[in-house]
């Protein structure tokens, strides 16, 4: 058996030289130090999308994005298609999942400056990729055409109307019309299945290279101790099966959650009945639009929401581009400004998102 | 020829008296009667001339100058004939006002002219300026008299032909409501209350008992006495009257029964006007109790379904050679309650019970039993399947197929509701059996399943969970001892 393996392990190796892939794989390290635990989220992150590849493709099999048949597809995946309850569970909570889990390892990137010099791309590539995954969630809520989701785009799209001057053609666009219809559902699925995960993809391939070209980061307290005090793993195969664990604890835990609280069906959208009570977006957009309801109508005579969606869109663009502006991590110095930012980051994001999910 | 001559000079003097008597202050009346006008004539008859009014007090003009010029002159207000709205704006100086009545002694409503002019006689006529009805059209003009005095033209007795001067007319009729029907006296004159009225007897309804007089409001008008809502009540107003009814030797508690009956909740509570009222069964204005045979020809023109099986049972030749009732021997008449499965099979609140038993017509005393333990197997299997669908829905599992699927087996219960009028054992096993009961063996197959599948989900969870829990075990283990063989080396 052993030798069986072995033999065919040289059969490849012979036409692919996979042993000088797995030699300098084993020259890399991964730090080993009291925050190393954050290490793992990006591996996390990576196999809740690859989860989502995998039951987005069996979905598709099914699913058909038009307003007439969207439902009633859904519906039958629910009961009638082996294990499609379990399928749509499944991708339903690895999305929320995936989104978690890019918020921590962003937060965890962020707090030990790890996109300082000279990993500014990694960075970037990591934050568009996490805003591509809130455009991921918003285009796939709407994919059921069920009452909650089609009025939750309904707001959700409303808000893009306020941005000044491209907000209207903007929320057309994405609406492809003046209201949600049909031809926002075809919209938002070809946007779900074919331009977000092609553009996500080209970005988790620089992402990938780019970690595996500089290495994993070392935090800024650990090359200040003695070299030879510094601990590190192999990335191969220590860091990896270890990853490979966390991975199998999460695939439970994602099992449990699609079996007790299987993804709901809802009821068929109907454009022209009133919104039920109390519409809220999905959590991870439930902060910023608690934040444009706790805004006065009128900031200084501008809108209080235009102000609101001004706001967080400098915010954001100020996120992005916190390797280029934050110049003292880059000199190896401690930028306690950025840590308080990243604290009240974290506490209005976490406050907000109370607010909004208990009000 | 003495006696001749005798007689003449009586003759004029009963005339020259006569003439005498006639004689009044209104000189209006005195010129236009000594001309032989028609309607002094008929005036002096009126109830208005012995209350002591003058011609003057409709047409103007001074009744007291026997001179022509000076009487009829405009300066002295004479308008001559009152015509179009004018007409009852005349009548309305007097009979509008309760002081004036009252002077005359006369104790009568004052509100008939408020009531014309929000009546549907009141809208306005062809010509577009003037009220389609004046007080004319109906009490006549110069020799008016009391609506209790016979000859009046709204004497209950004479009200049918008064309306229908109009309401027969159909080249009149056309020009306000083409799709109203003219036939309504003919009716009548055909229904229990117009062949009493045309014997004399004033009490039986007449247009004005049901519709109204002076406010008559169309039959969808909410108001209207005769909107479906409001027909059980009308009807009422003589027929629950002990008193007014007694000569008539006819039931009084028709309308306490139809209140409580399921027809009389539809409409009298729940307000809902496709439900019968009493003119639905006996008809408006030729009404009369249906036949015995044509019961279910009355009933059926809603229960078309349940009157056609009932025509080709073998009840229908059975019913009418006993002289049955049709419909009414099993669900009764005014107080027909909501037809449950009560009523069919042979317990003691059956009614097939009352003419079926083991001894006597035992065929039917068994086909009336199957038919029962049929109809109980279906409800009590819906029954079930409903309780295993809300078990699988309770459970999170997605039965929206299945609840649509039951849908059928209700349907099938209603359908074997009707189908039993038919009285044919093989016509309701189709129904009960071939369409409900295979319905819901089909849908608690299903429910089952999905609550089957509801358990292999935790049990396949069950499963998963040990595998991969075991996969992490031995990948820890295995990473373990990985890192001691490193650390060693």
């Amino acid at each position: 058996m052993k030798n069986s393996i072995q033999n065919i392990y040289k059969w490849i190796d012979d036409r692919l030289q996979i042993k000088v892939l797995v030699e300098y794989m084993g020259k890399k390290y991964v730090p080993v130090h009291r925050h190393s635990i954050w290490y793992y989220f990006g591996g996390v992150s990576l196999f809740f999308f690859i989860i989502q590849v995998i039951t987005g493709i069996l979905l598709l099999f099914y699913y058909k994005g038009s307003s007439d048949l969207a439902f009633e597809s859904v519906k039958f995946i629910m009961s009638k298609v082996q294990f499609g309850w379990l399928i749509r569970s499944i991708h339903g909570w690895a999305a929320n999942l995936f989104i978690l889990s890019i918020f921590i390892h962003m937060f965890s990137v962020y707090f030990e400056k790890a996109y300082r010099y000279p990993r500014e791309l990694t960075w970037l590539s990591g934050v568009l990729m996490f805003f591509m995954a809130l455009g991921f969630g918003f285009s796939g809520y709407l994919l059921p055409w069920n009452e909650l989701s089609f009025f939750a785009t309904r707001v959700g799209s409303d808000i893009f109307g306020v941005v000044p001057i491209i907000g209207e053609p903007l929320r057309e666009f994405i609406r492809g019309g003046s209201d949600v219809t049909g031809a926002t559902l075809s919209r938002l699925f070809g946007f779900h299945v074919a331009l977000f995960p092609g553009i996500f993809t080209v970005l988790l391939g620089i992402h990938l290279i780019l970690i595996q070209r500089q290495g994993i980061s070392e935090p800024l307290h650990y090359n200040k101790e003695e070299k030879k005090e510094r601990k590190k793993m192999p990335f191969f195969p220590n860091f990896m099966l270890r990853d490979l664990l966390l991975w199998l604890i999460v695939l439970n835990l994602l099992a449990i959650l699609a079996v007790y609280f299987p993804a709901e069906l809802g009821h068929k959208a109907d454009p022209f009945s009133s919104a039920p009570a109390g519409i809220k977006p999905e959590w991870y957009f439930l902060f910023m639009f608690q934040s444009l309801k706790y805004l006065p109508a009128h900031i200084l005579f501008v809108d209080g929401e235009v102000v609101g969606i001004l706001l967080f869109g400098i915010a954001g663009l100020l996120w992005l581009l916190v390797p280029f502006w934050d110049r003292k991590s880059s000199r190896g110095e401690h930028n306690k400004l950025i840590n308080y930012l990243g604290i009240f980051a974290v506490m209005f994001i976490i406050i907000l998102t109370i607010l909004g999910w208990t009000s | 020829m003495k006696k001749y001559i005798i007689t003449l000079i009586l003759i004029f003097l009963t005339g020259y008296l006569t003439n005498l008597s006639a004689q009044t202050k209104d000189e209006c009346f005195n010129c236009h009667s000594a001309i032989g006008g028609e309607q002094a004539s008929q005036f002096s008859n009126d109830v208005h001339f012995k209350a002591g009014l003058s011609c003057s007090d409709c047409h103007g003009g001074n009744s007291k100058s026997d001179d022509m010029e000076a009487a009829m002159n405009k300066t002295a207000g004479f308008k001559g004939v009152p015509k179009g709205n004018d007409i009852s704006e005349t009548c309305a100086k007097c009979h509008a006002s309760a002081d004036k009545m009252k002077s005359f002694g006369a104790n009568i409503p004052t509100d008939q002219f408020e009531l014309l002019k929000t009546s549907v006689h009141g809208k306005l006529s062809t010509n577009g300026k003037d009220r389609i009805i004046q007080c004319i059209n109906c009490h006549g003009a110069h020799g008016i008299v009391k609506v209790t005095d016979r000859r009046s033209p709204v004497y209950p007795l004479n009200v049918p032909k008064t309306c229908a001067k109009c309401h027969s007319n159909a080249v009149f009729m056309r020009n306000y409501n083409p799709k109203l029907p003219i036939d309504q006296y003919e009716k009548y004159r055909t229904s229990v209350h117009g062949i009493l009225n045309a014997k004399g007897d004033p009490k039986p309804a007449q247009c004005a008992s049901c519709h109204g007089s002076h406010g008559i409001l169309e039959t969808t008008n909410l108001n209207s006495s005769v909107y479906a809502v409001n027909i059980p009540e009308t009807c009422s107003n003589c027929h629950s009257n002990k008193e007014y009814m007694k000569k008539y030797n006819i039931p009084t508690n028709q309308y306490e029964n139809y209140s409580q009956s399921v027809h009389g909740i539809a409409l009298l509570q729940k307000k809902d006007t496709g439900a019968p009222a009493c003119n639905s069964c006996h008809g408006n204005h030729a009404a009369t109790p249906p036949g015995i045979s044509s019961i279910s020809k009355v009933c059926g023109t809603c229960h078309a379904l349940n009157a056609e099986l009932f025509a080709s049972s073998p009840h229908k030749d059975a019913f009418d050679k006993a002289n049955y009732p049709e419909c009414e021997t099993c669900h009764s008449n005014h107080l027909i309650i909501t037809a449950t499965d009560k009523l069919l099979g042979v317990s003691k609140d059956a009614v097939c019970s009352k003419c079926h038993t083991p001894e006597k017509n035992s065929e039917g005393y068994k086909v009336a039993k199957n038919m029962k333990s049929l109809i109980d197997s279906l409800e009590s299997s819906e029954k079930y399947a409903k309780e295993l669908i809300d078990e699988a829905e309770q459970k999170g599992m997605e039965v929206e197929d299945e609840k649509f699927k039951l849908r059928d087996a209700n349907q099938a219960i209603l359908e074997a509701k009707t189908a039993v009028h038919a009285f044919n054992e093989k016509k309701f096993d189709d129904v009960v059996v071939g369409k409900g009961l295979k319905v819901t063996e089909a849908v608690k197959n299903d429910a089952k399943a999905a609550i089957d599948d509801y358990y292999f989900r935790r049990k396949g969870l069950g499963v998963a969970l040990l595998v991969t829990i075991l996969l992490a075990i031995g990948l820890y283990l295995f990473i373990k001892r990985l890192e001691k063989r490193q650390n060693n080396s």
